[in-house]
């Protein structure tokens, strides 16, 4: 499900069906890394929607939590440590993070959710088919990671 | 010198303007005309909205996933749509081509993917089931057999249409 006027009407109806939400983690910059970041906000936009589609009836794909990369960690752990809390609240019982950003690896421990890594990929000189074997592989893994969480 | 030769009179600047705007304006009347008269064409391919998916040489009795995309348009702009199939030849050597959206909330179901219930389609999402026909089986989430594409088979492929629901287990 996506943050969409018609799937948020069949989350009101479907409520106990869906209890995981998805939030991706995207940083912001206009250093000199504002391109990397752009592309792998990209690469991670192809992977979750992909995802959403084939575990639309149980997971709810929220809009990016996104971040100025010079926000300290700990800032931004608050911030998300709280979305969490409120998500358990309205009764999802998962909430799975996804991200290329390396930084929130230091943090493990202290977040309310379960954590997902994307690899960051240099996809701006590669061909359309090898990259959406990329994003083909990188779909299947994390989707099969979500999977086992919910067993 | 150069500056003068770079300098625009107000005529000919009216003159470019109005020409821009006029060739804009003969578009914007042409245009409907133009797809009037190209209209019944655009019209039979999408009556013929059906999308060569797979070599039917490549089907066996063992349902296979084959992806593709369709175009479709919504209020705002045209896309393409990712869609998949499970795609194999029944006892009789006839095609069935399933589609693998779940009929409780739509998730992607996969074949032969729940170790504990072999040959059947399974829905990762509240383990809903169905047997390799497509029919719901009772006491899992799902109330509807999965949906099944219309097909045709031209020169060796396999060109799917719409998915259509069938009647209720
Ligand atoms: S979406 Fe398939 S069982 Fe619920």
């Amino acid at each position: 499900m996506k943050w969409t006027v018609h799937d948020v009407s069949m989350y009101e109806k479907e409520k106990q069906y869906i209890d995981t939400a998805v939030v991706p983690l995207l940083p912001l910059t206009f250093s000199e890394r504002a391109k990397v970041a752009a592309a792998d906000g990209e690469f991670m936009q192809l992977v979750t929607n992909e995802i959403e589609r084939q575990l639309k009836g149980r997971l709810f794909l929220l809009p990016s939590f996104t971040y100025f990369a010079s926000e300290t960690l700990d800032e931004c752990v608050e911030r998300l440590n709280r979305w969490t809390s409120e998500l358990n609240e309205a009764g999802m019982r998962h909430v799975f993070y996804v991200t290329t950003d390396q930084k929130w690896k230091e943090t493990k421990q202290g977040l309310l959710g379960a954590l997902f890594f994307l690899p960051s990929i240099p996809f701006e000189h590669m061909d359309d088919s090898y990259k959406q074997q990329i994003v083909q592989e990188q779909t299947t893994k994390l989707l099969n990671a979500f999977i086992s969480q919910w067993v | 010198m150069s500056e003068n030769k770079h300098r625009v009179s107000r005529r000919q600047f009216l003159n470019y303007t109005l020409t821009g705007v006029g060739g804009f304006m003969a578009a914007g009347i042409l245009m409907p005309m133009v797809r009037f008269a190209l209209d019944p064409i655009l019209k039979e391919e999408a009556a013929a909205d059906m999308v060569a998916v797979a070599q039917v040489k490549d089907i066996t009795t063992e349902p296979q996933r084959f992806d593709f995309k369709v175009k479709v348009k919504d209020a705002w702009y045209e896309s393409e749509e990712p869609k998949s199939a499970w795609v194999y030849k029944d006892d009789k050597g006839e095609i069935v081509a399933l589609s693998p959206i779940c009929k409780h909330l739509g998730c992607t179901v996969n074949w032969n993917a729940d170790k504990e219930h072999p040959n059947q389609f399974f829905c990762p999402c509240h383990y809903g089931r169905y047997t390799k026909d497509g029919t719901n089986v009772p006491g899992t989430p799902p109330m509807h057999p999965l949906d099944r594409y219309e097909y045709k088979v031209k020169d060796g492929k396999l060109y799917l249409g719409k998915a259509k629901p069938r009647g209720g287990a």
